[in-house]
């Protein structure tokens, strides 16, 4: 097995109370997910906001617990016990979104990068500088030295998502969650990001877990995609065929909202195809049934992950073609 | 829906005085359209683009000196005062859907109460439940939106109230600025058919936003900007098909396409502080064809729809 990650049918649901305890209102933010990444692979978790692609990388780390399913990390799980625990808190690392948010803003660079090292005890002092000082000229912030000792308001946005990618890379990682890294940075510097990356993927054989809502950047860096909608994974394979010939109706409606720099949108119309949502309950059937332009009744049922080939899935009975 | 607009714009400048520093948020900027166009101002966060939505608006703060010239219908902006800006124009011909606005609701309120705010502010005189009905059913809502608090409705929804709100005037330009920003894909992609369909119906829409996906939906005219200056103007046809400044083509390069699969080279560097920009082209740090004459402030070449500021096209 050369799996980094296996997470098998886990699940986890938030339960909303009433103010006097009544009334609950369940949210099903992971219904049985089951995906598994291998070595110097990047796999994208693609869906809206409230799909649940957060909750399921809380999930991996243990930052939340799940209510029942499996997550084993190079073939060992993950339990609460605390080697358990420790062995995936150090061998997986995040980064967030905001890299404004997510650097504190009163250590230097250097302490910030080396921060896991002291947290996992790794090294003597100076063997963790001069490891946070290897980082740092891995994700290209030149002159090391200089940036090193700097804070996070001196730098750029771009710049900011390399240090928060250096501290993610300073333990040597298996795995790095990558949540929408790109999105609050200016086109410009995205490909930097995206390429960076790739380059370290290619050099350690690091597998990602890359979380977005963009299907382009996925599509750049991605090797395999799932599409989640409502805390349920509808379609998943090989990006490149997944993009290129959806089977399910959400991702083609995905990929219909898409607009891409092309002087002939002005005069097109543009259409997605879906429906504006109606009082259906969500969780009777297919989740996807109330927006589905391609409905039709067997959908009361909830369709389950199918193969469709050798390496693709789709949860829908219709499939489109 | 009145006619469509012209707005012509004339070596405005803009600039902010903080704590003893200067920012130049706006350097010297020409661009105009016609009626039947719309604009898409591009470029990246703090290249001045709000600013210059600002500067239009006559919203500026008031640590900011404007210079220059805008004129809307022919009519001069700048050298209208205040109260007769606020009377005949602000809301009424010009209005602003600014970033971030669908946070901006009051979450006391009810949104007709909000609407109703607006109409009280601006002294409309004519039938308020009528205006406020058809503002919300030209954006899509329904009325029952009219009795929910902020906090009741979506993302999406709020949005859509923004842009009745920026239309309840019957205004005929709207500055949208960032208009889809922290939205979903799929309701992104809905208030953009929105925008297109407000278009259709003879609204002129100036779209400031760092996305040219969304700006090719909507723009007849394209102005890229970058460090407070129009490096690039012209039809959007010519600068999507036919890019010029070294800035415009590295933009649209840098865009990953849905199915391509070549590997883009990323542009190295960010761009210069506003606060003492250095002379000479301000691209020059970054660009891959930099020259030595570059150090020199670039003119404004022709091109065939309207100009580019670089040395390469003299």
């Amino acid at each position: 097995m050369d799996d980094v990650l296996a997470v098998n049918n886990l699940k986890k649901y938030f339960v909303k109370k009433g103010l006097v305890g009544t009334d609950k209102e369940i949210t099903r933010v992971a219904d049985g997910i089951s995906f598994s990444i291998k070595k110097a692979e990047t796999f994208v978790l693609a869906g809206e906001s409230g799909s649940g692609k957060t909750t399921i990388a809380r999930l991996i780390l243990r930052a939340l617990e799940p209510d029942s399913g499996t997550i084993s990390f190079e073939g060992q799980e993950i339990t609460n016990q605390n080697d358990n625990l420790k062995k995936i808190r150090l061998g997986c690392q995040m980064v967030h979104q905001d890299p404004y948010a997510s650097i504190n803003p009163r250590m230097t660079i250097l302490d910030i990068v080396k921060e896991p090292l002291e947290i996992h005890n790794i090294g003597t002092k100076e063997e963790r500088n001069s490891l946070a000082l290897q980082a740092l000229n891995q994700v290209k912030l030149e002159p090391v030295e200089d940036i090193a000792s700097k804070y996070p308001h001196m730098l750029s946005g771009g710049q900011r998502q390399r240090v928060a990618i250096a501290r993610a890379i300073v333990t040597n990682p298996r795995l790095v969650i990558a949540d929408e890294p790109v999105s609050m940075l200016d086109v410009s510097v995205r490909i930097g990001i995206l390429e960076l990356i790739k380059e370290l993927q290619e050099k350690h054989g690091i597998s990602f877990l890359y979380i977005t809502h963009d299907l382009s950047t996925a599509r750049y860096i991605g090797h395999r995609i799932a599409i989640l909608y409502l805390g349920k994974i509808v379609e998943t394979g090989p990006i490149t065929e997944v993009l290129s010939s959806p089977r399910h109706p959400y991702t083609q409606a995905l990929i219909d909202s898409i607009s891409e720099p092309d002087p002939d949108n002005l005069y097109k119309e543009k259409k997605i195809r879906i429906n504006e949502p109606s009082d259906v309950d969500t969780y009777q059937g297919c989740r996807f049934r109330a927006r589905c332009p391609y409905v039709i009744d067997k959908c009361m049922q909830e369709p389950d992950l199918e193969k469709i080939s050798e390496k693709r899935q789709v949860a829908c009975f219709v499939k489109i073609n | 829906m009145k006619s469509m607009v012209t707005l012509s714009v004339n070596d405005l400048s803009v600039q902010y005085q903080s704590q003893g520093k200067k920012v130049q948020a706006v350097d010297h900027v020409t661009f105009s359209f016609d009626k039947n166009e719309s604009l898409g101002i591009a470029g990246e966060s703090g290249c001045g683009k709000s600013t210059l939505g600002l500067a239009i608006m006559k919203t500026l703060q008031e640590n900011a000196s404007v210079s220059g010239k805008i004129l809307f219908d022919g009519k001069s902006i700048l050298e209208t005062s205040d109260s007769e800006f606020t009377k005949d124009i602000r809301w009424k011909q010009i209005s602003m859907m600014f970033q971030g606005a669908m946070n901006s609701l009051d979450p006391v309120f009810t949104i007709k109460k909000q609407f109703e705010e607006i109409l009280k502010k601006h002294n409309f005189q004519g039938d308020k439940k009528q205006a406020i009905e058809l503002a919300i059913s030209s954006v899509g809502l329904s009325h029952p939106v009219l009795d929910k608090y902020p906090h009741e409705i979506s993302g999406g929804m709020k949005q859509r109230v923004i842009i009745a709100m920026a239309l309840i005037m019957t205004p005929r330009l709207v500055i949208a600025d960032e208009p889809t920003t922290a939205l979903d894909v799929l309701v992104q992609a809905q208030i953009m058919i929105l925008l297109k369909k407000l278009k259709k119906e003879g609204l002129s829409i100036i779209l400031i936003s760092h996305d040219l996906g969304i700006i090719s939906e909507i723009a007849e005219k394209v102005g890229i900007m970058y460090a407070g200056q129009i490096v690039e103007f012209g039809n959007m046809q010519e600068i999507y098909k036919n890019p010029k400044h070294p800035y415009t083509i590295a933009l649209l390069e840098s865009i990953p396409k849905l199915q391509e699969t070549k590997r883009i080279i990323p542009l190295k560097g960010n761009p210069p502080s506003l606060v003492n920009p250095p002379s000479g082209c301000r691209f020059y740090d970054r660009c891959p064809q930099a020259m030595e004459k570059c150090k020199k402030d670039p003119p404004k070449i022709k091109t065939e729809s309207g100009f580019v500021m670089c040395w390469l096209h003299e």
